[in-house]
C-alpha cells in the first residue's frame, strides 16, 4: 500500500482494569506491525482534562511523526472546558476534540455540550463521540440526533465512534445523508460484513479506520478493513485518505508529519 | 516471518483450522450465514481449510436435537468437524457418549452460563471423567449471549477448582473478551491442561503476551463465525511476529493435535 494509514481512534494512558499500560514503546511496536503510519490519540481517563491532554502530549512529543494529539473536553467542569480546548488545540496543536458522554450521564446532544460545540464550530474542527447511549430517551434516533446537531453547528464534523464496526442502518443512513457526519470502525466484535455494509450504505468516503488502542489491538482492528470484501480504493480511503481529508492533513503520501 | 506492513491481498501463510464456528440457524436472530455452503464459501474467501463447528440450537435449547441437526447440516463435508454441545444437568451421559462415538465426534462444548449450573465436579465430574478417559477435549465459552439471556461470565474459580481435578483432560477456554482478560491469563498459568481460543481476545498485544506467557501450544485461532468474520483474527495472528512453527501451531496445528487429526 502506498497510501497513508491513519488510526483515527486511540487512547493514551493506563487502564489497569484491563491490563492496559501507558506504554509508548508498545504502542509504536503495534503500530509498526499493523502498518499504521499515524495514530490520533486522546486520553479520556482523567476528570482533569488538562492532565489527560498533557499525557497525550508525552506520546506526541516522543514520536511527533507518528502521533496526532486529540483534545479531551468534559462538561463536568464547564468553567474549564473551552479554556482547556484553547490550550490543547491552539497551544499544543491537537487536531480534533474527543468527548465521552457516557461519563457524564447525558447524551451528546445535551445542551451541556453546546459551549464546547460552539467553540469547535468556530474552529471548523471534528468531534468524535459515541452515537448512542444507554441513557438515551425512548425514540431517539441517530439520524435525528445528528441532524439537529449538524443544523445547529454546521461547521463541526461529527465522527460517530464504533458505528462502522456494526451493521446499524440508522448510523449508516445518517452518515450517507449528512455531509459532515462520519463513521469509525473500531469494535470489540468483528461483526461479519460490517465494513461491507457501511461502505455500501454510507459510502466509502464516510468510513474511518480506528483501533481503540490500547484497549484493542490495531492489528486486529485494521484486519476488518484489510480483509473486507470491498474495492481496494475503498480500503485505501478508509485506512487513511478519508482521515487525511477530514483533518486537512496535507503531508507526504506516506509516513511523515503533515 | 517477513510480511508487508499492510497486505490488502492477505492469504494465510500456513494451514488454518478454525476452532470456533457455529453452523445452523439461531432462534433469536437471523444470522448472515446459517448453512454449510455459506460457511464453506466464507472459509474459502478467508483461506481457512477446516473448521470445528457446533450448533447454536444445541446450546440454546436442546443438545440432542441440535447435535443431530449439526450432523445433518455437515453431511459428508470433510472440512467441517462436528463439536457436540452437552448439558450435563439433563443429558444422559451413556446416550450422549454413544452418539459421540457413533459420529466420531472429537470435541465437546459445555455452556454452564447458559444452562445455569455451577461448573463443579458434583455436576460435571462424571462427564469430565469420561471425556478425559476418551481423550476428548472440552470447550468452555467465557460467556454466551443471546438476545433473551444475559451473557453472564463463566465462574473462573469453579473452572480452576474443577479442571485441576482432571489433569489429563484438555479444556479450551473460548470466546474470552477483554473484560475477562483479568482472570484468563492467571487461570491459564495455573492450569497446564487449559488452552485458549482467541476469537474475541482483542486487547492490545494480548495474544502475543498470552503466547509468551503460556506457550504457543495452548493458543488457538478461532473466528466466532458467523457472529464475526473469519479472516480478521487470522490476519492479526500473522502480524504478531511469530516464527513459522508457532504460527502453524496457533493457526491450526494445535487444534488438529487436540482432535487427533
Amino acid at each position: 500500500m502506498d497510501t497513508p494509514v491513519i488510526d483515527f481512534h486511540s487512547h493514551a494512558g493506563s487502564w489497569g482494569r484491563y491490563g492496559v499500560d501507558a506504554d509508548c514503546d508498545l504502542y509504536l511496536k503495534v503500530m509498526d506491525a499493523a502498518g499504521v503510519d499515524r495514530t490520533c490519540i486522546n486520553c479520556i481517563w482523567f476528570g482533569d482534562a488538562r492532565r489527560g491532554n498533557d499525557l497525550v502530549m508525552e506520546y506526541v512529543n516522543r514520536a511527533p511523526d507518528r502521533f496526532i494529539g486529540v483534545a479531551f473536553a468534559t462538561p463536568h467542569y464547564p468553567e474549564e472546558s473551552v479554556k482547556e480546548l484553547e490550550r490543547a488545540v491552539h497551544g499544543l496543536g491537537m487536531a480534533y476534540v474527543k468527548i465521552y458522554p457516557d461519563y457524564f450521564g447525558r447524551p451528546n446532544d445535551d445542551p451541556a455540550y453546546f459551549p464546547i460545540y460552539e467553540w469547535v464550530d468556530e474552529q471548523e474542527m471534528a468531534v468524535m463521540c459515541h452515537a448512542t447511549y444507554p441513557f438515551d430517551p425512548p425514540g431517539t434516533t441517530i439520524q435525528g440526533r445528528f441532524t439537529a446537531l449538524s443544523d445547529r453547528f454546521p461547521n463541526v464534523r461529527w465522527v460517530m465512534a464504533h458505528t462502522a464496526g456494526t451493521l446499524d442502518a440508522d448510523a449508516a443512513e445518517t452518515a450517507r445523508v449528512l455531509p459532515n457526519v462520519f463513521m469509525e470502525t473500531c469494535s470489540s466484535r468483528t461483526a461479519l460484513g460490517a465494513t461491507e455494509f457501511n461502505v455500501e450504505h454510507a459510502g466509502e468516503d464516510k468510513v474511518l479506520y480506528g483501533s481503540d488502542m490500547a484497549l484493542m489491538d490495531a492489528r486486529q482492528q485494521i484486519a476488518k478493513v484489510v480483509t473486507a470484501d470491498i474495492p481496494r480504493r475503498a480500503k485505501e480511503k478508509i485506512l487513511g485518505l478519508n482521515a487525511m481529508r477530514l483533518l486537512r492533513l496535507d503531508g507526504p503520501a506516506k509516513g511523515g508529519a503533515a | 516471518m517477513m510480511t508487508p506492513a499492510v497486505d490488502l491481498d492477505f492469504r494465510p501463510e500456513v494451514p488454518a483450522f478454525d476452532a470456533n464456528a457455529a453452523l445452523g440457524r439461531r432462534h433469536d436472530r437471523r444470522v448472515a450465514v446459517d448453512d454449510a455452503a455459506g460457511l464453506l464459501a466464507e472459509m474459502d474467501r478467508a483461506g481457512v481449510e477446516r473448521a470445528l463447528v457446533y450448533a447454536p440450537h444445541a446450546a440454546a435449547f436442546d443438545s440432542a436435537e441440535g447435535n443431530a441437526g449439526l450432523l445433518e447440516a455437515i453431511g459428508d463435508e470433510s472440512r467441517l468437524m462436528p463439536q457436540f454441545v452437552c448439558n450435563p444437568t439433563f443429558d444422559d451421559l451413556d446416550e450422549t457418549a454413544a452418539q459421540i462415538e457413533a459420529a466420531d465426534v472429537r470435541a465437546v462444548r459445555m455452556v454452564p452460563t447458559l444452562h445455569h449450573y455451577p461448573f463443579r465436579s458434583w455436576v460435571v465430574g462424571e462427564w469430565l471423567e469420561w471425556l478425559s478417559a476418551r481423550g476428548i477435549p472440552l470447550w468452555l465459552p467465557a460467556s454466551y449471549e443471546t438476545n433473551w439471556h444475559d451473557g453472564a461470565d463463566l465462574d473462573p474459580h469453579a473452572v480452576h477448582e474443577t479442571v485441576r481435578q482432571f489433569p489429563d483432560l484438555t479444556v479450551v477456554l473460548c470466546e474470552v473478551h477483554y473484560v475477562q482478560a483479568s482472570w484468563a491469563p492467571p487461570l491459564l498459568r495455573s492450569l497446564p491442561n487449559l488452552s485458549i481460543e482467541v476469537s474475541r481476545y482483542v486487547i492490545a498485544d494480548g495474544i502475543a503476551r498470552l503466547i509468551e506467557d503460556v506457550d504457543p501450544g495452548r493458543v488457538m485461532f478461532g473466528s466466532r463465525f458467523p457472529e464475526q468474520a473469519i479472516a480478521p483474527q487470522l490476519y492479526h495472528l500473522h502480524r504478531l511476529g511469530l516464527n513459522e512453527t508457532d504460527l502453524r501451531a496457533v493457526c491450526g496445528g494445535n487444534l488438529a493435535r487436540l482432535l487427533r487429526m
